[in-house]
């Protein structure tokens, strides 16, 4: 059984500061990660192969300077890495990603299950799972809570309401992962070490071969960006305990965990 | 003041019309409570003045079952024309039934805009369509801007979960699809004048591809670091009963957590203090119930996007960096806070 993992980094919001005021965004540590729901879909994939023996590849969700986050994937246990270049294809979008690694799954001659993240955690898109299930006409799980494989089927465990349900789907399909679904492993030292040291550790596909460059142009154009006004402190509420709980309940209502 | 007449007025108004010809913008609604779901009328709110200043028409769409006398609602809130799919096989969500009474329509119809709510079922449904029809689609969306040349929609998206915001169009794509955050347009005046008689569309029942085995039994979620929590409330050395700072914490789906006093009192593992020395957090929600909050402790929920403050002393530090400011003795407070949140 083949698993492919479709994986992305995100620049550690750790590292950067937003002035409203100023309408700025100041990078202090240019730092980049495995995106959170990402990696929680690379540790489900890699728990399927510990239990069935599964051979795990790990795929780019979008343009990558560079390969890091599919090295770590290598470290972590994933048999193998394949990167995407091709000119013009830093400004690919989700639509354009669908359908190049719609080609990608082709090229390798099939895939049983592909695992991705639910959202990224800087855009909080999540349409590229649904959108690669679209390309190749598979169904989809999505903000999968728990992944597992038996029988030519996946389950998995999706949120309902306050409660879980138990939901199946016939293989291939394709699942997202919702972040902190799963606790990840950490990429095992001595692999790292190695990863970085072999210097073809990650495959290096054109995309020019996959699709033809008309289906490589990107929908999506950046148009600016907006500050939210900084934020009004110390608003008291006056009146008795009774009106000020009245008060306090619906903005408390607004914000619970749903 | 006499407004009769304004009624009179209105009356006169004639049945919605609809437009010949494809384009308009669309709006896919979903029913919930037995009513159109609120993000639905919020976005046709969006597509009503985004449509005004395109000189093009709004259309409603309404997919479940027994949901055509809903449709009146969809012509009170701005649509120019209303297609219902109203089956059985549509009664629950399920994506694939939904996909292809979606697709067919809009095949035909060619959209200039279609606009979901940001729902689980909006957002499956969205991405799906877009990636059938070659369309743009832009998630989240709180607010819209019209590039009138080139008829294109600018839509903001909160990054980092609202730090800033993106603004990203889709200039080329045809149909532009969003899905709009639940609450981030204001919902639109019903006019009870307006009305209109809805077009019901075929449907033919697909079989759903993920099926519902039942209640996953025995999954629990993983827990959440305090760190990563999304809603804390923390007790304090003025919090009074501890039981009602944790019935406050489960009504709110939150995590409880207190400063250095509520370790003192025993309330609190060493763990769970809030404190640059403790746990520095960064929740949606934090609710400080009877916490005076010193320097340690303020610097510590910096990150907090919304802070709620509850002490009795009006001079507490905690009240310089809260949102909302309660002053009041929190066992006063609580139990009629957990009554106003239907939590007894």
């Amino acid at each position: 059984m083949r698993i492919l993992v479709i994986i992305g980094r995100v620049l550690d919001p750790r590292g950067i500061v937003v002035k409203r005021q100023a309408g700025r965004i100041f990078i202090n540590r240019e730092e980049y990660v495995l995106q959170p729901a990402d990696r929680c879909a690379l540790e489900a994939a890699l728990r399927i192969k510990d239990a069935t023996a599964a051979e795990v590849v790990a795929l780019p969700r979008g343009p990558l300077p560079d390969d890091d986050v599919l090295r770590q994937a290598l470290a972590s246990g994933a048999d193998q890495a394949i990167t995407l270049t091709g000119e013009g294809f830093d400004a690919a979008g989700d639509a354009v990603m669908a359908r190049v690694l719609a080609a990608t799954v082709q090229r390798l001659g099939g895939a049983d299950l592909i695992l991705t993240g639910a959202t990224t955690l800087d855009s909080g898109q999540g349409q590229l799972g649904p959108r690669l299930a679209e390309a190749l006409g598979w169904p989809q799980i999505v903000r999968a809570w728990q992944v597992e494989v038996a029988d030519g089927q996946v389950q998995a465990v999706q949120q309902d309401g306050a409660g879980y349900v138990a939901v199946e789907a016939d293989l291939p399909a394709v699942v997202t992962v919702v972040p902190g679904a799963l606790k990840p492993r950490y990429a095992d030292g001595v692999r790292l070490i190695n990863v970085y040291r072999a210097e073809d550790a990650v495959e290096r596909w054109d995309v020019s071969d996959l699709v033809s460059e008309s289906m490589r142009q990107p929908l999506l154009e950046k148009r600016g960006q907006d500050f939210p006004p900084e934020r009004e402190r110390g608003t008291r509420l006056s009146g008795t305990a009774e009106e000020m709980a009245q008060a306090v309940a619906e903005p408390l209502a607004q914000r619970k965990r749903r | 003041m006499d407004l009769s007449y304004l009624d009179l007025l209105m009356a006169q108004q004639e049945e919605v019309a609809e437009a010949e010809g494809g384009g308009g913008i669309w709006v896919v609604a979903s029913p919930l409570d037995g009513a159109v779901a609120p993000v639905a009328l919020e976005a046709l709110g969006a597509a009503r003045t985004l449509a005004d200043s395109l000189g093009a028409y709004v259309y409603g769409v309404l997919l479940g079952e027994d949901v055509t006398d809903l449709a009146q609602s969809l012509y009170q809130a701005g649509a120019d024309g209303v297609r219902v799919a109203d089956h059985p096989s549509l009664a629950r969500f399920a994506l694939e039934p939904y996909l292809k009474v979606l697709s067919a329509l809009f095949e035909e119809e060619q959209p200039e805009v279609v606009l979901f709510g940001a729902t689980e079922a909006g957002q499956q449904l969205a991405a799906r369509l877009a990636q059938r029809l070659g369309g743009g689609l832009i998630e989240h969306v709180t607010a819209v801007s019209l590039d009138e040349a080139t008829r294109t929609v600018q839509a903001t998206f909160p990054v980092y979960g609202g730090e800033y915001f993106d603004i990203a169009a889709c200039p080329e794509a045809r149909p532009q699809f969003l899905t709009v955050e639940p609450g981030a347009f204001p919902t639109p005046f019903l006019d009870p004048y307006r009305q209109g008689e809805p077009t019901l569309l075929e449907v033919e029942p697909v079989e759903p591809a993920v099926r519902v085995v039942g209640p996953a039994e025995g999954f629990e979620p993983p827990s959440v670091p305090l760190a990563q929590a999304p809603v804390i409330v923390a007790a304090g050395r003025q919090a009074g009963d501890f039981e009602m700072v944790k019935r406050l914490a489960a009504a709110l789906g939150g995590q409880v957590a207190g400063d250095r006093g509520a370790r003192d009192a025993g309330w609190i593992t060493p763990e769970q203090i809030v404190d640059v020395r403790g746990v520095t957090i960064a929740p949606e929600l934090y609710v400080a119930v009877g916490i005076r909050g010193d320097t340690f402790h303020n610097a510590a929920i910096e990150g907090a996007k919304f802070i709620v403050a509850i002490h009795p002393d009006p001079t507490a530090p905690i009240f310089e960096i809260a949102d909302l400011c309660l002053e009041a003795d929190p066992q006063e407070v609580l139990p009629l806070l957990l009554e106003a949140l239907g939590a007894v």
